[in-house]
């Protein structure tokens, strides 16, 4: 049962993760995207995490996905890029990356990983909460620098600078 | 836990709360300040992290080099070096940027993005956790996808973004990838955890261990420039403003070789792999490719960002000898100090030829010497430093390297074949490094003096002295630089 759904989620997380790159359209790539981190939510569900999978669900597919369509609807979707395609790099690149997901799965497969069973139960939450706050506390600082740094570096560079200020204000 | 007053939370508290309140500062003054008002309070920042790491060095508060800790940070002398050497490549970036941005919009904005990547990589070195370590890694990462680009109507600026963003994404998932595994095998995401696990690893899962590895090569590669990762890096380099360019080529990517010290070299050790002849293969392609690219250039920055790769091969000499030699770590961490100083003031003098010629092609600095002297000076130490001239600081710390190859040579064959490449490739970094200079002091005539740009006088004025001064007496460094060398001994580690 475990693994029916194990492959159903991959084919469902890596088709529309293949969809999300390859569409034209804006909107129906980022409701892949979101087909996308769904299914990995699954994949922290099959794998007795169900709180980062909640997190998974809550944090991407509820708020980073939903914002990024409401972004794609909200600006102007004039093509402003000229698409150059190159079949070779194409068959090249896929090929390069079928080579390489052989070759670290042939690794895993490979090796002992799949003889280990273990019986423990699921991690508790106060577990989690407690190593954060108690070993992980100044990657949480860090974490919080980080997201400000984003903030700062997009709003620089979404700025636009054809725009007088009091324009900006109306 | 870790102790709140340790160096590096108050560094974090110290530059991390300066670099987010540069933008607020910018909001209350209505976008009225000018770059010297950021730049200075961005400037005294930094000199005062720097005072106060070597303040607690020198009172000894600071442990002896270690890999193993039970937090996520440790308060050693490996980190405080690093820590340093990211400092004073930060500060000749904010004085030399005070001249660079004079004109442009953001200021505030660009110092603080400085500042928070600064902490990023200080942290780096600092890590003992490959969580802490991946955060880090992109505090240091992401403000400089942001910088690279900060020229925004540039197109080549933007591509360079577009293009280290790319890669930088990609070497940050091969470095998560690793992480997972090496936490699925061990269990742990502590550093030292990790490479005990490793060294008690089942045979049926060293495979995995070497992947992780392979993983952290290929992740840790990407920003250190390494052959074959290496092909975003000229065209970042080249598009990015020249003051980034310093920061990226002596901050980011020195900081790569801090992680790769605690986490590949130790790993390697831990799984008793023949993995020094690999590191070794790479040190020489590295340094051929990126020399053999840098004579074919015809652009400054970008035959400086191929100069870095070749640097990048040097210093990985001293990490695939290291079991063999004593001096093999203290010689790459005496080169990364150098050359964080070399290619710092070489960027920031193509900064300033940027600033006054808008160009940085090298047709372009015919008779540089008699238009912009002090800025020329400068140029030509930092690239005979760059060579490896006596009695340069760059001569002493390629000594020490390929020194302790024909030293390791006693215990491996194929040791001493690195130091004879090395010099090889030091004489071809030669013909280009003279051709840049012979453009600027025998070519062209009759050029009339132009004005310098006051603050890159300044940082070329510091950085000569820096370079000569560490040539005449290179003593202390070089013991500063032994004192952060890490005991490579793992089953020291196992009774902490």
């Amino acid at each position: 049962m475990a693994d029916a759904t194990f492959l159903a989620l991959s084919v469902l997380t890596i088709g529309s993760a293949i969809a999300a790159l390859e569409l034209r359209s804006l909107i129906y790539a980022s409701i892949a995207l979101m087909v996308t981190l769904g299914g990995v939510a699954g994949f922290f569900l099959l794998l007795d995490s169900p709180f980062v999978a909640m997190f998974q669900l809550a944090v991407y597919v509820g708020s980073i996905a939903v914002l990024i369509l409401f972004t794609v609807m909200l600006v102007r979707r004039e093509l402003i890029f000229t698409k150059i395609e190159d079949p070779r790099r194409r068959y090249a690149g896929v090929g390069l990356m079928l080579i390489i997901m052989l070759g670290i799965g042939a690794v895993i497969i490979n090796s002992g990983l799949n003889t280990i069973t273990t019986e423990e139960p699921p991690v508790d939450y106060r577990d989690i909460g407690k190593e954060l706050l108690l070993y992980y506390w100044p990657a949480l600082i860090l974490m919080a620098l980080i997201l400000a740094s984003s903030v700062i570096g997009a709003l620089m560079l979404a700025r636009r600078e054809d725009v007088k200020g009091e324009q900006r204000t109306n | 836990m870790i102790d709140f007053t340790s160096t590096p939370i108050i560094l974090i508290a110290l530059i991390g709360s300066v670099g987010m309140l540069l933008p607020v500062i910018n909001i209350i003054r209505k976008d009225r300040g000018s770059t010297s008002f950021y730049g200075a309070i961005a400037l005294v920042t930094l000199i005062v992290a720097a005072g106060f790491i070597a303040y607690q060095i020198f009172t000894d508060n600071v442990a002896s080099p270690a890999i193993f800790s039970e937090d996520v940070l440790v308060d050693d002398t490996f980190g405080s070096f690093f820590a340093i050497v990211v400092l004073i490549v930060a500060i000749l970036t904010v004085v030399g940027s005070f001249s660079y941005m004079r004109n442009q919009s953001y200021p505030a904005v660009y110092f603080s993005l400085i500042l928070l990547s600064s902490i990023g990589m200080i942290l780096v070195a600092y890590s003992t956790d490959l969580v802490m370590l991946l955060v880090a890694w992109e505090l240091m990462s992401i403000p400089t996808y942001v910088l690279a680009g900060f020229m925004k109507k540039n197109p080549s600026s933007n591509e360079a973004a577009i293009k280290y963003f790319l890669f930088g994404a990609l070497s940050t998932a091969i470095i998560v990838y690793g992480i997972s595994i090496a936490y699925g095998i061990t269990g742990s995401t502590n550093i030292g955890e990790v490479i005990v696990g490793f060294a008690s690893l089942d045979a049926s899962m060293v495979p995995l261990g070497l992947l992780a590895t392979a993983l952290f090569i290929a992740g840790f590669g990407f920003k250190m420039g390494l052959v074959p990762f290496h092909m975003w890096l000229p065209d970042a380099y080249e598009g990015a403003p020249p003051t980034i360019a310093a920061l990226l080529a002596a901050g980011t990517k020195k900081v790569g070789f801090a992680a790769a010290l605690r986490v590949i070299v130790m790993g390697t050790i831990a799984l008793n792999l023949e993995w020094t002849f690999a590191l070794g293969i790479i040190a020489i392609m590295t340094m051929t490719v990126g020399n053999l690219a840098a004579i074919m250039q015809k652009n400054l920055s970008r035959m400086l960002a191929y100069s870095s790769i070749g640097h990048a091969g040097y210093i990985l000499i001293g990490l695939s000898i290291a079991p063999f030699s004593s001096i093999g770590i203290q010689g790459s961490l005496f080169h990364i100090f150098n050359h964080a100083v070399m290619k710092g003031a070489a960027f920031i003098a193509v900064a300033a030829i940027a600033i006054t010629l808008a160009s940085t092609h090298l047709d372009k600095i015919k008779g540089l010497g008699r238009r912009m002297p002090i800025t020329s000076i400068g140029l030509v130490v930092s690239l005979l430093a760059l060579a490896g001239v006596p009695p340069l600081n760059g001569f002493w710390s390629k000594l020490m390297l390929f020194g302790s190859a024909i030293d390791a040579g006693s215990v491996v064959a194929w040791a001493p074949y690195l130091a004879v490449a090395g010099v090889l490739n030091s004489a071809l970094s030669l013909a280009y490094y003279g051709w840049i200079i012979r453009k600027m002091y025998f070519e062209g005539e009759d050029e009339k003096r132009v004005k310098e740009p006051k603050s890159i006088i300044a940082v070329m004025i510091f950085s000569v002295i820096f370079m000569v001064g560490i040539g005449v007496y290179p003593d202390p460094f070089i013991q500063f630089a032994g004192t952060a060398v890490p005991s490579l001994n793992i089953s020291s580690m196992l009774s902490p």
